[in-house]
C-alpha cells in the first residue's frame, strides 16, 4: 500500500498518468516477505542490460540520460531494498525472458545492437508486456513476465527524475523557492518543475 | 524517612503534563508561564528543533529511496505503512507497530509518532475555528453528548492559540467556519482563482472557496521565520516556519526556567490517593532501561494523544476505580471514539490559461467551509463536510496522449514540459459521534514493555455513507460549473484512524452520569486531573481540530491555576 501511495505521490507531483495501473496494483498486493539477503541480484551482464534498457527510456535528448544519472544501478538498489522477493525473481525472469528473445531475433544480445535496433527490441518488449495483461493470469509465463517492464520502466522515471541531472536539466527544480506566486507568467522554454519527494500539494492537507 | 521524603522532593512538581505533542507543549507552556514547575513526561526519543532535523534540507537524489520505504521499515511499520505519511524523510518519527501492538476488533489505523514533539512535527497545519453550529449539533440531533460550552467562551482563547501559533488565513464571514487571528493568507494558483469566482457566483455565495488556513507563518512571527514555500513540513522545518512544540510552545516553556522535560517515559498510570480524592503522581517506565518509577504533583494534564490518554485513564485503575481513572458514574471513558472520513472527491482539468504557471511549493491548499444543513440547504445525512484541495499545472505538455508504456525521446521531453491545469477537491467528512465506537484494554497482549494494549472497536455508520457519495458529486458539480473538463469522481476509501484525527473516549458535558470531564476538561471524579488532548472531543465537527486542542488547552490550564489558587484543588 505506501509502495503504491509513494509511487503514486510522485505521479500526482510530476502531473500523473506517468505510472502503469499494472504496477500499482502488483505493489498494492502489501507483500511484507522479507528481501533477498544481501546476494546479488544480477549478473554484471545483466545490470548492464538494465543499465541499457534505462537509457532507452529514458535517452539523451538536450539533456543527458538515465544512463548519466545512474539510474541502472538505482534500479538494482531499489529492487533490493523496497521490493519483496517474488516480484524482485519475477523481475530477473522477465529479464531473462527479455534478454533471450532478443538474442534468438537479432542474434546478438541486447547490449550490441543499433540504437535503432534497441529502440524496436522495447517496442516489441512494451507490446508484449501490454499483452501479457490481456492474458491476465491465465497464462503462468505472462503472469510472470508482466512485472518487468512496468517495474523497469516507472524505476527508471523515479530514478531519473528524482536525480540532479534529470531534476535540475530535464525539469526545473529550485531548493528553496522563498515566496509563492500562483500566477506566474510561464517564460519561454519553461520546464515543468520537478517534484521534490515532499507531500504534494495533493497529500499536504491533513492534520 | 529521611530517604524517601528526599526521593519524594526530587520527584515532585508543582504539574505534571504527560506528552509532549501539540496539546501536550500548550499545556507545559501555560503552566510553567504561570509560574509553575513543570514536569513534561515523554514517553519517546527527545527531537531537538533544528539540529534533529537530519533530512530538511536534503534534495530529492540525497534520499537514497527517493523516499520510498524499504521492505525492512515495512516490516517493522506495517501499520505506519499502510497510508502515505509514514516515508524516507521522516521515517524516524513513527512508532515501532511491533514494539507497540493494539487490537483491531474492527480495521482502525493508528498513525503515531513517539518522540518529543509528537505529531506536531509531521501534522498537516490546517488551523480552523468550530463554530456554534459545530457546538450545538449534539444538542440539536441526539447523537453525542451536549457540549457544555458555546463559541462565545472559546473565542477568545482560539484568538489567544491564533496569535501565538502564527495561523495564516483569509477572513469570510462564513457561518459555519468563524474568522480569527490571522497573518496574511497565502495566495490562490491562476486555477484556483478561476474556480473560486464561478462556483461563488453560481451559487451566489452559498458556497465559498478560501485559501487553507495553516499554521504556516507568512511573515517573520515571534522570532520565527517566514514559510519559504519548500513544502518539506513533515521533515522538521529548519526555519521554524510552521507551528510545532519544537518551534514555538517548548521555547516558551524552557525559556520560564520552570521546565522539566523528561523524554522515554512511559506513563503506566495515574497514581490515585483516597484519602484527599485526588491523583498524587504517575507511575513512570523508562523506556530505555525499563526502571520504574513515581513523580507527584498537585495537579496533572493528561495530553498523550486520544488514545494514549485513553489508555492511561483505563489502566489507572484502584479499589475506588476498578474501571479506570475518573470511570466510576459515566463509564464513558473510551467510548465515542471518532474520526473524519475524507479521501473521496472529485478532480478535473482545463486545457486554457496555457501561459500561467506556479512558483514555489505552497504547503497549503483551498478549503471549502460546511456549506451543508445549514440556511436552505438539506441533505439526506445529519452535519456535513468541508473540502479540502488545491490545483496546479502537471506536465506531459506537447503530448495528446501518453500511449501505455510509452518510453523514449519524446516521452521524456514531454516530462519535462508543464502541461494541463488542473485541480482537485476531497472531502473531509463528520463522524457521528457513538457510544459502541469504543476503546478498551485487551490484557491478552503485551508491549514491549509488558503493559496490556488498547482493543479498538470502531466504525464508521450510514450517516457517513450517505455523505461520502454527496462529497463525490458536490465536488464534480462545482468543478463542472467552473468549466473544468474530464471531471471525474473518486473514492479510494476510508478506515477509522486513516484521518489522523482520532477524537472522543473522555468526553466533557455538565452532567457526571453521562460525561468524563466537566466544562474545564477536568476529571468530574478527580478534580486535579485535566485531559486536553483530542479525548476531549464531543463531536468532531468536519474541521480539523488541533487549533481547538490548543484553545481548550490554554483555557483549562488558566482555570487550573486558578483554582489551585484559591485552594479549590
Amino acid at each position: 500500500m505506501q509502495r503504491r501511495e509513494a509511487l503514486r505521490n510522485f505521479a500526482l507531483l510530476a502531473g500523473g498518468g506517468l505510472l502503469s495501473g499494472t504496477t500499482i496494483s502488483i505493489l498494492n498486493s502489501c507483500n511484507l516477505s522479507a528481501p533477498k539477503s544481501n546476494g546479488q541480484l544480477f549478473s554484471d551482464e545483466e545490470q548492464m542490460i538494465i543499465t541499457e534498457l534505462a537509457d532507452v527510456i529514458i535517452p539523451a535528448t538536450s539533456s543527458p540520460g538515465a544512463k548519466a544519472a545512474g539510474v541502472g544501478e538505482f534500479i538494482t538498489m531499489m529492487l533490493n531494498d523496497c521490493y519483496p522477493e517474488d516480484v524482485q525473481k519475477d523481475f530477473a525472469a522477465g529479464l531473462e525472458g527479455f534478454s533471450a528473445s532478443v538474442k534468438k531475433q537479432y542474434s546478438k544480445d541486447f547490449l550490441s545492437l543499433s540504437s535503432q535496433d534497441k529502440i524496436a527490441a522495447v517496442t516489441q518488449l512494451s507490446n508484449k508486456t501490454i499483452a501479457d495483461q490481456k492474458a491476465g493470469d491465465k497464462d503462468p509465463n505472462a503472469k510472470k513476465s508482466k512485472h518487468f517492464f512496468p517495474i523497469a520502466r516507472d524505476l527508471t522515471i523515479l530514478g531519473y527524475f528524482t536525480s540532479e541531472i534529470g531534476a535540475t536539466q530535464a525539469m526545473a527544480y529550485v531548493a528553496v523557492p522563498g515566496r509563492y506566486d500562483g500566477s506566474a507568467d510561464m517564460k519561454p522554454g519553461q520546464k515543468a518543475w520537478a517534484p521534490d519527494s515532499g507531500w504534494g500539494t495533493d497529500n499536504a492537507l491533513k492534520s | 524517612m529521611n530517604l524517601n521524603t528526599e526521593a519524594d522532593k526530587q520527584n515532585t512538581y508543582d504539574a505534571i503534563v504527560i506528552g509532549s505533542g501539540i496539546s501536550g507543549g500548550w499545556a507545559a507552556k501555560e503552566l510553567t508561564e504561570k509560574g509553575m514547575k513543570v514536569l513534561m513526561l515523554e514517553r519517546g526519543q527527545n527531537i531537538e528543533h533544528i539540529k534533529d532535523y537530519t533530512k530538511a534540507t536534503l534534495a530529492p537524489w540525497q534520499l537514497k529511496h527517493r523516499n520510498n520505504l524499504t521492505e525492512e521499515q515495512r516490516k517493522a511499520h506495517p501499520v505506519q505503512s499502510r497510508d502515505y505519511p509514514y516515508q524516507e524523510a521522516n521515517e524516524t518519527w513513527w512508532v515501532n507497530d511491533i514494539e507497540c501492538p493494539y487490537t483491531e476488533i474492527k480495521p482502525f489505523d493508528w498513525f503515531r509518532g513517539y518522540h518529543v514533539g509528537g505529531r506536531s512535527l509531521m501534522w498537516g497545519r490546517q488551523s480552523y475555528r468550530f463554530s456554534d453550529i459545530n457546538f450545538e449539533d449534539n444538542l440539536k440531533d441526539g447523537h453525542g453528548v451536549d457540549w457544555p460550552v458555546r463559541y462565545k467562551e472559546v473565542a477568545p482563547w482560539y484568538d489567544y492559540a491564533e496569535t501565538f501559533a502564527g495561523v495564516n488565513g483569509q477572513a469570510e464571514n462564513w457561518p459555519t467556519l468563524p474568522d480569527g487571528k490571522f497573518l496574511p493568507p497565502m495566495e490562490l494558483n491562476f486555477i484556483e482563482k478561476t474556480v473560486k469566482q464561478h462556483v461563488e457566483e453560481h451559487y451566489k455565495r452559498t458556497r465559498i472557496i478560501t485559501i487553507g488556513r495553516s499554521a504556516n507563518l507568512t511573515q517573520d512571527h515571534n522570532g520565527r521565520t517566514q514559510c519559504q514555500y519548500r513544502d518539506r513540513c513533515s521533515r522538521g522545518c529548519p526555519f521554524g516556519a510552521y507551528f510545532s512544540t519544537q518551534s514555538a510552545t517548548l521555547p516558551a516553556a524552557v525559556k520560564t526556567g520552570n521546565l522539566t522535560l523528561r523524554p522515554f517515559s512511559i506513563v503506566n498510570h495515574i497514581i490515585y490517593d483516597k484519602d484527599s480524592k485526588k491523583a498524587t503522581g504517575v507511575f513512570v517506565i523508562d523506556a530505555e532501561t525499563n526502571k520504574t518509577m513515581e513523580f507527584y504533583a498537585k495537579i496533572i494534564f493528561v495530553n498523550a494523544s486520544t488514545l494514549g490518554t485513553a489508555f492511561i485513564l483505563l489502566n489507572s485503575t484502584s479499589p475506588e476505580f476498578p474501571n479506570g481513572l475518573g470511570n466510576n458514574e459515566s463509564g464513558r471513558v473510551g467510548r465515542n471514539l471518532m474520526d473524519h472520513h475524507f479521501r473521496c472527491g472529485a478532480r478535473g482539468e482545463s486545457d486554457d490559461f496555457q501561459d500561467k504557471y506556479v512558483y514555489g511549493r505552497r504547503p497549503n491548499g483551498v478549503y471549502v467551509p460546511r456549506y451543508q444543513n445549514i440556511g436552505g440547504d438539506k441533505r439526506d445525512f445529519l452535519r456535513g463536510f468541508g473540502y479540502q484541495g488545491g490545483g496546479g499545472r502537471g506536465n506531459m505538455g506537447g503530448l495528446e496522449k501518453v500511449a501505455e508504456y510509452a518510453f523514449g525521446a519524446d516521452f521524456k521531453e514531454a516530462i519535462g514540459t508543464p502541461g494541463k491545469w488542473s485541480m482537485s477537491l476531497g472531502g473531509f467528512g463528520e463522524m457521528l459521534p457513538n457510544f459502541d465506537n469504543r476503546v478498551y484494554i485487551d490484557n491478552s497482549k503485551k508491549d514491549k514493555w509488558g503493559q496490556p494494549v488498547l482493543a479498538v472497536d470502531c466504525t464508521y455508520g450510514d450517516n457517513e455513507a450517505k455523505m461520502r457519495k454527496a462529497m463525490m458529486d458536490d465536488a464534480a458539480e462545482m468543478l463542472e460549473i467552473a468549466g473544468l473538463k474530464n471531471v471525474s469522481t473518486f473514492d479510494a476509501g476510508c478506515t477509522p484512524g486513516m484521518a489522523i484525527h482520532e477524537m472522543g473516549t473522555a468526553c466533557m458535558g455538565n452532567d457526571p452520569k453521562t460525561s468524563v470531564l466537566n466544562k474545564w476538561n477536568q476529571l468530574h471524579e478527580v478534580k486535579n486531573v485535566f485531559v486536553t488532548d483530542g479525548s476531549f472531543m464531543n463531536s468532531t465537527a468536519c474541521q480539523n481540530p488541533s487549533l481547538t486542542y490548543m484553545a481548550f488547552t490554554a483555557r483549562a490550564c488558566d482555570y487550573a491555576v486558578n483554582e489551585l489558587k484559591k485552594q479549590n484543588i
